[in-house]
């Protein structure tokens, strides 16, 4: 062939396929499936390297800062995209004139941390998994006001953390965590639920001896702490009578039948702060967990400070502003269950990051997100409880592309990696804290 | 204009990649003025010729600078001291078939020394500059950071401040054409080759854009002539050169990216978040996609020349119809597998002999493992005692050894250190080098294996079954549990053959075929295994490169033997079906016999070219909607 016939076949094709840019609408429905197909506009038009919203993203403000916004007005709803000071107020409490002020119980509490404990319980979805977030959280609370121990950690570790190595023995031989006692889930599938709401405040529980026929197991948990200024000799164990237990350094040996509903090593005065992870949970279920149980535990165990970290999950599967909506209606009624438990503890609501989709082959803000922001955000006011709000804190729509691009978020585009997570738990220590300086 | 811009100017962030439509729309452009050049009565003749080939030469480095921005200064001066040293070699006759080239002075030697320098120095530089510093910094407790002598040299001449002197950036596809200049320089001292007269053609061999990214890696004797050579493209090869391109683009885009975005990175980013069955199912896919990205592009590459009358050697023969990971080397990357065996494994002794080559190569991969793992003595002392019984053994017993003993050995020998070398060429990280690792060891095993008589074999795979089960019931650990299960498979197989081989039953078509699909799955499931090492290192920052890659391996092992869970499958199966399907029509299109994929190749090829530019434009937006297709959601199954 001569290469002007070559030639003339690529012009073909490229015109075929130009005209079908002219002839097609952008996408065709067939049912639930579309055909797209770009158009000339579209094809001709220069690749933005970056997906809406970026053009106002500030990358100092990533990279430079593990501050956040505190300028927001508890009296405005109004979502910006931009953080507007990266830098950290000195302000007495009292002067706090955003969410913060309802931190103040927490704040008054760590005046007794040198005399008792003061707990912090962090609730939130995959984003705080293997202790991400909020092993900043306690650093730095434990750094300040004293207190170790890695707070609550589950018999049965399904999900390594950062924090902690933890191995499970059954009558001496090692025993991986799925094959360990039966587990339930207040966030888990069905067939991991239970019906008496007896979850603890963990949200998940092992049960020893579940089944009759298994008859004694002898359990040793062996927990050790990753970073050494973390250990603690004193352990707290929250199970039921029935469970016997005696600890020695790192080791828990149980017995006997019954939940388990958490073991802590922690020490007695000071900050401790509980990663609670509850993987693909939206946020919706501690009114499935008994509440006396709940305020037994916040009352006892002096809990000031709530954490809940949610909303991601509810993202990717809806489009609908009714359902988001209904979604945040839900974790209203959540915040008052708890503050009904802990009618003591501060609460402070942390909405979801910045999420990526893909649209048309570009990375792109998940629209619901700052909808999601905002909503939550006038929920948590109108509840008196703090929000910090990580969308806006990351530099709104489409921040977590430079995230990824600065490794500290992972390509799926929703999870932070590790160092984005440690950058994200700073900011939030910061922020809550900054008032206190 | 702004089209028209972002054609010419050089971005980082947006590459000439074959995948995008700016890379066609340049590819038309340079096509047109091509056969403008290639156009009249005289387009043979000599001076036309030289003409297109100083085309495609400044095409290419146009081509290169938009990748790459001023790293082109590199290929630039690789280009030039080549061709000069090679040019200084004093001419060699070329060396009789099968036999020993002509004998060289020791100038000669020296020239091919300093280029060899040369060429693996500047590699070695951007490419290896973290790793070495890394390495010398966790062997002897010092603080060394990376300094950019170019970007240093580069701000002298620019602003101050203009290169950042803090990071060394690796230039895009150094490693292919690096690798191809030593080939030629070596060929010429050899005699299999005549040097290059004209530097522009050979900066036209060295740059050609088609292959300059990501090969294959093409040799001088393979190319060079045929830039002398008439542009020639029958209607058939046409053909089948745009069907390269397509099952190029259909391979990257619906296989590779597809899977890579909507189940493999995050997987690979978070194995904690899915379950023991994701995570394996991730590593099979892991594996299509690494194979379909890569290969896809070389037939984009491959299909690309071919329309301009270059022809490029093929790069990948169905790897994963391999029956033995040995077999699986000469079908996988077989540009580079090519040239690591003509300038590594061969010069080191092949299976002729072992020799300094040898001997410092594997002591030094020794110590370092040892210095890095901390684990001295386990390491060096077993070491030590095996290399002094293959020194004793082959300086005063193998010459009574069997000759295909001591070739088993030498080759043994020599082609583990070209794998683990080879695995370092990949990328500079450990993890790279544990792959290559595992490859040679994976080699010399099942070349052992093949080499046992039935009734060892099952002596070896029970006595190794038993010792994992026996490790897992003791230490219970995901990593014993992972191999025991998959030893077990391989010991339930082996006792099958070995009843059947004890019966006296004779092989027949089934027998074949069932032996056949045996060894290519268990050849399968190695490699992906490998594959572990091999994509926990990809895309990392180099600094942090070792630590990230290590965990995601060990967590991905640790989910895939602690955190199995069979519930969930059907689940998964479901939910993610179409991630499922891609996986599956992949795999079965790839172990298509070779005879139907030749016939819907040549079947395509043979189509009415009106015909052919429909076809394509069909496939093209066929191919669209997996560009533009909804990300599968986020679904956690494991709580």
């Amino acid at each position: 062939m001569r290469p002007y016939r070559v030639l003339l076949f690529i012009a073909s094709v490229m015109a075929c396929l130009a005209a079908l840019c002219v002839v097609l609408p952008g996408r065709i429905s067939f049912g639930s499936h579309d055909l797209r197909w770009p158009t000339l506009a579209e094809v001709l038009t220069s690749p933005q390297p970056s997906p809406q919203g970026r053009e106002s993203y500030d990358t100092d403000s990533i990279e430079n800062t593990d501050s956040t916004d505190s300028t927001e007005n508890i009296e405005s709803t109004e979502v910006r995209d931009t953080i507007a000071s990266p830098v950290i107020p000195k302000v007495s409490v009292d002067s706090v004139t955003d969410s913060r002020m309802f931190l103040a119980a927490f704040y008054a509490s760590l005046a007794e941390s040198s005399e008792r404990v003061v707990r912090v319980v962090h609730y939130g979805d995959s984003q705080i998994e293997e202790d991400r977030m909020s092993q900043q959280i306690r650093e730095k609370l434990q750094a300040l006001y004293g207190g170790k121990g890695v707070g609550l950690v589950p018999l049965a570790q399904t999900i390594p953390t950062l924090s902690v190595r933890q191995e499970l023995r059954m009558n001496g031989r090692f025993t991986a965590p799925a094959q360990g006692p039966r587990r339930y889930l207040v966030y888990g599938p069905k067939h991991d639920q239970r019906t008496d709401g007896l979850y603890g405040v963990m949200g998940q529980v092992a049960v020893m001896n579940d089944s009759l026929v298994k008859g004694s197991e002898e359990i040793t948990a062996i927990v050790t702490p990753l970073i050494p200024t973390a250990r603690y000799s004193h352990w707290r164990v929250f199970a039921d009578t029935s469970v016997h237990y005696t600890f020695a350094g790192d080791t828990v040996q149980l017995s006997g039948r019954g939940a388990v509903y958490g073991l802590s090593q922690q020490s007695e005065t000071g900050v401790i702060v509980d990663n609670i992870p509850m993987r693909g949970c939206l946020g919706l279920v501690f009114e499935k967990i008994d509440s006396a149980q709940l305020s037994t535990f916040y009352r006892r165990e002096n809990v000031k400070l709530i954490i809940m970290q949610y909303g991601g999950n509810a993202i990717p599967f809806n489009k609908n502003p009714g359902t988001i909506s209904g979604i945040v209606k839900g974790l209203r009624d959540q915040v008052r269950y708890l503050q009904a438990c802990a009618p003591e503890a501060s609460i402070l609501f942390i909405g979801p990051s910045d999420m990526l989709t893909q649209e048309e082959g570009e990375w792109t803000t998940y629209p619901m997100v700052p909808y999601m922001d905002r909503l939550l955000r006038k929920m948590a006011l109108e509840e008196n409880i703090a929000y910090f709000s990580l969308y806006r804190w990351m530099g709104g729509a489409g921040s977590m592309l430079k995230w990824q691009e600065i490794g500290l978020a992972g390509s799926d585009g929703v999870h932070f990696t590790r160092a984005g997570a440690r950058k994200a738990g700073n900011a939030v220590v910061e922020w809550i804290l900054s008032p206190t300086y | 204009m702004d089209f028209i811009t972002h054609i010419l100017a050089f971005n980082s962030e947006s590459p000439l990649l074959f995948t995008q439509f700016y890379f066609w729309a340049f590819f038309a452009l340079v096509f047109s003025l091509f056969a403008l050049i290639m156009s009249g009565k005289s387009a043979d003749g000599k001076s036309r010729l030289h003409l297109r080939n100083v085309y495609l030469l400044f095409v290419s480095w146009f081509f290169y600078y938009k990748t790459s921005g001023l790293f082109l200064l590199i290929l630039a001066f690789v280009t030039l001291s080549d061709w000069i040293i090679a040019k200084n070699l004093s001419p060699a006759l070329p060396s009789r078939e099968g036999g020993k080239a002509s004998p060289r002075s020791k100038r000669d030697f020296s020239l091919l020394t300093l280029s060899v320098v040369i060429d693996l120095g500047l590699l070695a530089y951007f490419k290896y500059a973290y790793f070495f510093t890394n390495m010398v910094n966790d062997l002897f407790g010092t603080g060394f950071q990376v300094f950019d002598i170019f970007a240093y040299i580069g701000n002298g001449f620019a602003e101050a401040g203009r290169f950042s002197v803090d990071t060394i950036v690796l230039p895009v596809g150094i490693s292919f054409y690096i690798f191809q200049v030593i080939s030629y320089t070596a060929d010429v001292y050899r005699g299999r080759i005549q040097p290059v007269k004209n530097i522009l053609d050979f900066g036209f061999y060295v740059s050609f854009f088609p292959q300059l990214v990501a090969g294959p890696i093409v040799r001088a004797e393979e190319f060079i002539p045929q830039l002398y050579k008439p542009y020639r493209l029958s209607r058939r090869v046409f053909g089948v050169a745009v069907f390269w391109i397509l099952n190029g683009l259909a391979k990257k885009i619906i296989m590779s990216d597809y899977l890579a975005v909507n189940l493999i990175d995050r997987v690979f980013d978070n194995p904690l978040l899915f379950s023991g069955f994701e995570n394996l199912f991730a590593l099979f896919a892991y594996s299509l996609q690494v194979y379909a990205d890569f290969s896809g592009y070389t037939d984009i590459a491959i299909g690309v020349a071919m329309l301009m009358g270059f022809y490029l050697p093929m790069n990948f023969n169905s790897p994963y119809k391999s029956q033995s990971p040995q077999e699986f080397w000469r079908r996988w990357h077989m540009s580079l597998g090519r040239w690591l065996k003509t300038y590594l494994y061969i010069p080191l002794g092949g299976n002729r002999k072992i020799g300094f080559g040898t001997y410092f190569w594997l002591s030094l991969i020794a110590f370092v493992s040892a210095a890095l793992t901390g684990w001295w003595w386990q390491i060096l002392v077993p070491f030590g005692v095996f290399m002094t019984g293959v020194f004793v053994w082959d300086k005063w017993i193998s010459q009574k050894a069997s000759v295909e003993r001591r070739k088993l050995l030498y080759a043994n020998l020599n082609s583990f250190i070209t794998q683990v070398l080879g695995g370092l060429w990949h990328g500079a990280s450990w993890n790279f080098i544990i792959w290559g690792g595992i490859n040679g060891i994976g080699m010399i095993v099942e070349k052992i294996w093949r080499g046992m008589n039935w009734h060892v074999r099952m002596v070896c795979i029970s006595l190794l079954c038993g010792g994992l089960w026996l490790a897992v019931y003791y230490t219970n650990l995901p990593a014993w549990r992972l191999f025991a299960v998959w030893t077990s498979i391989i010991w339930v197989g082996t006792t099958v053959r070995y009843v059947y081989h004890l019966c006296k039953g004779s092989d027949n078509r089934i027998t074949n075929g069932l032996s056949t699909a045996w060894a290519v799955i268990q050849t399968f499931t190695f490699i992906t295994f490998t594959r572990l090492f091999f994509r926990s290192s990809s895309n990392l920052d180099p600094a942090t490169a070792n630590e990230v890659a290590w965990a995601t391996a060990k967590n991905m092992v640790n989910q895939i033997g602690g955190a199995w869970s069979n519930a969930i499958i059907p689940d998964f199966l479901w939910e993610y079906r179409w991630v499922v399907a891609m996986f599956v029509a992949g795999m079965v299109i790839h172990w298509l016999p070779t005879n139907w994929k030749r016939r819907y190749r040549l079947a395509f090829s043979a189509m009415p070219l009106w015909l052919m530019v429909i076809a394509v434009c069909i496939a093209i937006v066929v191919i669209y909607q997996f560009v533009t297709a909804d990300m599968q959601p986020f679904i956690y199954f494991q709580f």
